[in-house]
């Protein structure tokens, strides 16, 4: 079910798949704002935003051992945004030269029903969390710092705790498939907010 | 002539701007330190200080620029001065030179600088050609050499620490922190109470009346089948014992059902199926 590498799908029109480069990382609550300062400076100059955001992630279980997961995103804090759905493929593995995680990322901003319309195809959901915390851009790339909170009671978002300690830290762009410049460019963003945070691929694989 | 002209006026454009954003800078740093100061933090002051130092690097090479014509070389000779208030020149200096008089101009037209400034300068030149070229160069380079030194120093001890251990007090991350999130966000990991982590969860109560019928159908199957893999809907559980009654009442029914009918919920909208399940 999931989609074949980017590799080998011949382009025959309709839609340009798009990746999503990935770096991850994480800061102490206690170094936030050194970090938050360090990212306003080295961002494009924008009012700092902050977010609220209730993430489910939906499974289809089929015949074949991997579910098909599908994440569906909504805004606590801005009223009348769209639901978000996003689809994210496997990493692609294998190429030491790519200093990203790489996957294939299918993003759409959809109307209010959107869980009960997965329901109803047969998506369960899997867990949910709340993420709280900082956005900046800096030309493609989006940089994310934020704190997930585990939700105690399904479908309260007020009940939450914080997972731990840390902020996560994403640096992500979507771009077409076959921009491998883009990592590099990350790369080099990476090396700008070390020591305070270490940005790197991690497999999640790995963690399982 | 004229190229020149032009590239003059290009030049005292670029240098205009240039250091209109200095000033800017400067003025914000100083509010920051004029107001802010007991919420100030050394970070903080840094970022400021970076920005001045980029700041004059920029103003430097605008100087040291090719297409810059030396500046040294022209003169600025005041044509008339009058004790009266000048409108225009309030205008371009922003209210700070009202009035174009003998006192403004030795101040702002200045090219010497401070009689105390000219006499260290003068002691110094003194003192650099007293020494001699030999001796001088050889101050040159011991410093050189000095500065190396220290700098080597500084980068083993950082490297040695960094990798040894100055972690209690310098530690801004935590890998395994970074581990646990990324684990979070990409299967669950920790997210949900009443499971072990990794495997799949229940779903939440605001279902609406046909999921549950749908979970009902597949929980129907799920009983049948033989050898469920350990990955089986936990969260069907509680639909499962509520329907444990009916597989025993039609037990023909549902087992043809599972021939025709796979898990997709959409394949399961096959007419035999429907007989069945419901």
């Amino acid at each position: 079910m999931e989609a074949p590498p980017v590799t080998m799908m011949p382009v025959t029109g309709g839609t340009i798949n798009m990746m999503e480069y990935l770096l991850q990382g994480s800061v102490l609550d206690h170094s936030l704002e050194s970090l938050i300062h360090r990212l306003r400076g080295l961002c494009d100059n924008m009012e700092p935003e902050t977010f609220v955001d209730h993430e489910l992630v939906f499974l289809l279980k089929g015949q074949q051992a991997s579910p098909f997961v599908l994440r569906a995103r909504r805004s606590l804090d801005r009223a009348g945004a769209p639901w978000h759905l996003r689809y994210l493929g496997q990493p692609e593995m294998g190429d030491k030269n790519r200093h990203a995680l790489v996957r294939n990322c299918v993003d759409i901003a959809t109307s209010e029903n959107l869980t009960d319309f997965l329901m109803e195809m047969g998506f369960r959901m899997d867990h949910e969390f709340v993420a709280r915390g900082h956005l900046f851009r800096k030309g493609i790339m989006k940089i994310v710092v934020y704190k997930i909170f585990r939700i105690l009671v399904p479908g309260n978002t007020d009940n939450t705790e914080a997972l731990s300690l840390s902020y996560l830290v994403e640096l992500s762009v979507v771009a077409p498939a076959g921009q491998d410049m883009v990592s590099d460019d990350m790369r080099n963003f990476a090396e700008q907010l070390k020591p305070l945070v270490h940005l790197e691929k991690i497999d999640p694989k790995r963690l399982m | 002539m004229q190229r020149e002209e032009k590239q003059l006026e290009a030049s005292l454009d670029a240098l205009l701007s240039q250091v209109a954003d200095l000033k800017n800078s400067l003025g914000s740093f100083i509010y920051k330190l004029e107001n802010e100061y007991d919420r100030l933090t050394w970070p903080s002051v840094l970022d400021s200080f970076a920005l001045l130092s980029g700041q004059l690097n920029t103003l430097n090479k605008v100087l040291k620029h090719e297409k810059t014509p030396l500046f040294r070389n022209q003169v600025i000779i005041p044509l008339v001065l009058s004790p009266d208030r000048d409108e225009d020149l309030m205008r371009q200096t922003e209210g700070r030179v009202p009035v174009f008089s003998h006192e403004v101009v030795p101040d702002h037209l200045r090219t010497k600088p401070d009689p105390e400034v000219e006499e260290q300068e003068k002691q110094l030149t003194t003192d650099a050609a007293r020494i001699g070229a030999d001796a001088a160069q050889k101050q040159i380079q011991s410093l050189n050499k000095m500065c190396s030194n220290l700098l080597e120093k500084i980068s083993k001890e950082e490297r040695e620490s960094e990798s040894g251990g100055l972690r209690p007090n310098k530690q801004t991350f935590n890998p395994a922190d970074t581990n646990a999130l990324v684990a979070a966000v990409a299967f669950g990991k920790g997210l949900s109470n009443w499971r072990p982590a990794g495997s799949s969860g229940p779903s939440q109560p605001g279902q609406p009346g046909a999921g549950t019928v749908l979970a009902g159908a597949s929980g129907l199957q799920q009983v049948q089948m033989a050898g469920a893999p350990n990955q089986q809907q936990p969260m069907l559980s509680g639909v499962q014992m509520a329907q444990a009654g009916q597989p025993g009442k039609m037990p023909s029914g549902i087992k043809t059902n599972i021939k025709s009918a796979s898990m997709h919920p959409y394949q399961r909208f096959d007419l035999k199926v429907l007989r069945g399940a419901v």
